[in-house]
């Protein structure tokens, strides 16, 4: 049996009312939709399977790092070429996938950075130009949007940005590993709406991010 | 004796004589074993017991360059602190990513059955 070639990898924690639209929509531009329900309480892992995508169940909550690693070591082992990671929360819309994979062939990791708008919400705005003004400044890697979860890669890519944390941080954690690894990205604008403003990365998240940021600077020389 | 030094004895007691206690409670629940258990109290009893005789410390005041009994005490305290925090630390880290490990394995085979 072929290899399918395109995954889609969608980390889900109680986004039962969004999570249909995302996995139809994703169906129509990649091969696989594989969601990791993340331990949710709601009736997100049955409206996934329902709608049609690989559902890989955490039993308890362990974080959006643990989430998408599960999601990406499964897709690894199923021979995926390339993997895409987008937001169950409807953040991300699956249109834009084609706008990735065109650029898969070129580039190991094609990163996306949300347009400034009024509709971002300051402290977003904010914390997301400090982390990445610390990125170049730590990594000399320039990312417009350090935080922004709807990103795509070659599973060759994986190997090297296998992240270890368990939650937010894996976005910069994945960063300062291509940077390190030299691996050739680019960076491309997407629309993002902002649904839930108690969700995503916090403002203690953003602290978490920055001293992780140092730490991994410091002991490990990513 | 001063006043302070009889408050200072009797709540360094009371605190090691706690913690005895509690030691015991955890062994009654099956949470230390027989040799954990022996430790702790074998601990907290040395403790009590500089607690009630800081002078069975004073033969060590010379070679650690300390004033008084209590002096040293206190750093020693304060190393145990920062040796406890550092411990679980990596305690923690470790069963962490145990657990990680065994969510993620659990949920990919259940998959793949």
């Amino acid at each position: 049996m072929a290899a399918k070639k395109i995954w889609a990898v969608i980390p889900a924690y109680n986004e039962g009312r969004s999570i249909k639209s995302i996995i139809e929509n994703a169906q129509k531009y990649v091969d696989s939709v594989v969601v990791v329900d993340d331990g949710s309480r709601d009736s997100t892992k049955n409206i996934a399977e329902k709608a049609g995508a690989m559902v890989l169940s955490h039993v308890i909550n362990l974080g959006k790092g643990a989430t998408l690693r599960t999601g990406c070591d499964f897709a690894a082992s199923k021979r995926a070429k390339y993997i895409i990671v987008l937001d169950a929360d409807a953040q991300h819309n699956p249109a834009d996938i084609p706008r990735f994979t065109e650029k898969l062939g070129k580039y190991d990791i094609v990163f996306s950075y949300r347009k400034r708008s009024a509709q971002m919400p300051f402290v977003l705005r904010f914390g997301n130009w400090f982390i990445s003004r610390a990125m170049s400044f730590l990594y000399g890697i320039d990312i417009n949007d350090t935080q922004s979860g709807y990103r795509a890669f070659s599973a060759e890519a994986y190997k090297k940005i296998r992240w270890n944390a368990s939650d937010y941080s894996m976005e910069t954690e994945m960063i300062s590993k291509a940077g390190k690894q030299k691996l050739k990205y680019v960076q491309i604008p997407i629309g993002t709406i902002y649904s839930d403003k108690y969700k995503g990365t916090t403002i203690i998240d953003g602290i978490k991010i920055v001293l992780n940021m140092v730490w991994w600077k410091i002991f490990n020389g990513r | 004796m001063a006043i302070g030094t009889i408050i200072g004895q009797a709540i360094g007691m009371m605190f090691g004589i706690f913690m005895m206690y509690y030691t015991f409670l955890n062994y009654k629940r099956k949470q230390f074993t027989g040799n954990e258990f022996v430790f702790w109290t074998a601990l907290w009893i040395v403790f009590i017991t500089i607690a009630l005789f800081p002078g069975i410390l004073n033969p060590l005041l010379p070679l650690t360059g300390a004033l008084r009994a209590l002096d040293l005490l206190t750093i020693v305290g304060f190393a145990f602190l920062i040796f406890s925090v550092f411990y679980n630390y990596t305690l923690t880290r470790r069963n962490q990513r145990q657990l990680e490990a065994i969510v993620s394995n659990l949920a990919i085979s259940k998959r793949k059955k």
